[in-house]
């Protein structure tokens, strides 16, 4: 685009071929040392991670002595291990409802705050203030707001006689517990994308709807879902792939002691790599995961041709 | 563009603000409390009926904290820990998005696709061979294994390329023209240019590296070398078996950015929704 305004460079590379090499080489050297700090660092904790994480997989390999090749024995362990079992089934009950209830209550709060309503950016930062919180800390704090004998949480529901549950040493009980710390420390975030894109719809169509006699409700379902299903999907994918790795909360809220109330798949990678220092196991853990959130997302792509508009 | 509305509106939009500051306030609560938490004396603590506002009030807890764990260090751990991984991440990625978007070289593409290809991969796969090259380095329980392996962001990458990608290429061939290098060109034209970018990114990293908390975890084992996260998580029970001083230590753990936040909330707010990624 800025060739014609140039002339200058255009008129050198054509006439001198031997001075564009030689500019090309040089550009080549320096693009390659720009990229260089980038590509060393990648090199080292990604490629080669992932090359001896891949080969460790199929290892025994307990630290102390060197690891020994056990073939596929880890992989098949991980699908018989009750404990796998449970960490995945906590896992897809704190994702499921969790994804679902963030993007709706995500899409009401946006919708509220599209509106030329006052006090806006106030009710903005107050609903996205939790989402720049350390997931330990608040983890830490809800804990305590948890607390079945001296929380306010339960103090309220006493007060308005309604039953105290034992929050985090119940399994499913942990599980609301968790998901409303993810909701609430999570909405807001999904809120500023949506009103991002609320604001990219023109102004036009909901003119013209109007016109035609379209009621709000109309509008809402003809205009606006449709065109926010690509933020939908969006936010619906990196939801997933989020709320699969739970752990920072799991390890400060429900853990008693040494034992885990309600382990996450990643907790459970933790558990056995650092703890029990089960480390073949462990990385072949966090293959079954990798390969369980690449199905999940290829699924939704698969799937977005039915719903996302484009 | 202040209109007359008629009535029936505004009762709407009364009701709209009722509900607005109803979900606000239930939002606002669990900063509310730990901080009432944090400045009652042990014997509130456990009152049958726990009241919001403290009958006396305990300053000392916030002192406390420091008492039984050099929490102190810890937190400068994390001052120096996050400074580091957040410059790195900011200058290694956006001096790589400049070659990306702007120099050609073989293989360019194709290094860029792996470099997203590998945001895929969840972090769980590969922490035990980084824990394991730690240890090979001699860096494990020191400041460079807490730093190193994190200031290398595929993301930011992405992030400030698409950036660099949306300023007019008339500033870099005017530049060229003026005999400028690309680390010149980099550095005194697409830098200043790329400021909310930048910024937006400079925050996220901060926001992901004081809040980092699984490999702190595992690339630590000494007190003195732990991060805020890390320290909060382990000594609850063991070294902070006061509630309050617990939650006085959460809150000294989470202030500094909400108020970093506070100060920057429009532009950290667009910048988020204008990177549409976390």
């Amino acid at each position: 685009m800025s060739r014609a305004e140039l002339p200058a460079t255009s008129t050198i590379a054509i006439t001198s071929g031997r001075g564009r090499s030689r500019q090309a080489r040089l550009e080549m050297r320096w693009g390659f040392l720009m990229v260089a700090p980038m590509l060393i660092g990648f090199s080292i904790f990604f490629l080669i991670a992932l090359g001896s994480s891949l080969i460790l997989g199929f290892t025994e390999w307990k630290m102390v002595e060197s690891p020994h090749w056990i073939g596929f024995q880890n992989y098949r362990d991980v699908l018989r291990d009750p404990d796998f079992r449970t960490a995945m089934v906590n896992t897809f009950a704190i994702a499921i409802p969790h994804v679902i209830l963030r993007i709706t209550i995500g899409l009401s709060l946006a919708i509220a705050l599209n509106s030329k309503i006052r006090f806006r950016t106030f009710y903005r930062v107050v609903f996205f203030l939790p989402v720049v919180t350390m997931p330990v800390a608040i983890g830490t704090i809800w804990k305590w707001l948890y607390d079945p004998g001296f929380g306010p949480i339960n103090g309220f529901l006493g007060r308005v006689g309604l039953p105290q549950p034992e929050w985090l040493t119940d399994r499913w009980w942990a599980v609301v517990a968790v998901v409303i710390v993810l909701l609430w420390s999570g909405v807001g975030y999904d809120m500023i994308i949506f009103l991002a894109g609320l604001q990219a719809i023109p102004r036009d169509y909901y003119d013209a709807a109007a016109l035609d006699g379209a009621s709000g409700w109309q509008q809402f379902r003809d205009i606006t879902l449709p065109l926010l299903t690509p933020t939908t999907f969006f936010l619906t994918v990196i939801g997933i792939i989020y709320s699969l790795q739970v752990f920072d909360l799991v390890y400060v809220m429900t853990r008693i002691g040494e034992v885990n109330q309600l382990p996450t798949v990643v907790y459970f990678i933790y558990d056995e790599g650092f703890r029990n220092f089960r480390m073949g196991y462990a990385i072949s853990v966090a293959w079954v995961l990798l390969i369980i959130i690449l199905i999940f997302t290829l699924i939704q792509f698969r799937l977005q041709k039915r719903w996302v508009n484009y | 563009m202040t209109t007359h509305r008629p009535l029936g509106f505004s009762i709407r939009r009364i009701a709209l603000h009722g509900l607005l500051i109803t979900i606000g306030i239930i939002f606002m609560l669990p900063f509310i409390w730990s901080i009432s938490t944090s400045l009652k004396p042990m014997n509130e603590l456990f009152a049958v009926r726990p009241h919001l506002i403290p009958n006396t009030i305990r300053w000392e807890n916030y002192s406390d904290v420091f008492e039984n764990i050099p929490f102190l260090r810890i937190y400068i751990n994390s001052i120096i820990v996050t400074i580091f991984r957040t410059i790195g991440q900011v200058a290694i990625a956006s001096v790589a998005a400049f070659a990306f978007s702007q120099l050609r070289f073989p293989g360019r593409d194709v290094i860029f696709v792996a470099l997203l290809a590998g945001l895929m991969v969840p972090d769980q796969v590969l922490i035990v061979p980084r824990f394991i090259i730690m240890r090979e380095f001699g860096w494990f329980d020191t400041y460079q294994g807490l730093i190193i392996p994190l200031i290398f962001s595929s993301f930011g990458v992405f992030m400030i390329r698409q950036y660099f990608l949306g300023i007019p290429r008339d500033f870099h061939e005017a530049a060229k023209l003026e005999g400028a290098n690309p680390l010149q060109i980099y550095w005194q034209i697409y830098m200043p240019l790329a400021r909310p970018a930048l910024a937006a990114f400079g925050f996220l990293a901060l926001l992901a590296s004081w809040n980092e908390f699984f490999w702190g975890l595992t690339v630590t084992s000494s007190m003195d070398m732990r991060v805020i996260p890390v320290g909060l998580a382990l000594f609850q029970g063991q070294y902070f078996t006061n509630n309050a001083v617990l939650m006085a230590a959460a809150n000294l753990a989470t202030f500094p950015l909400l108020i970093v936040f506070l100060f920057f909330q429009k532009q950290l707010v667009e910048g988020v929704a204008l990177s549409g990624l976390k």
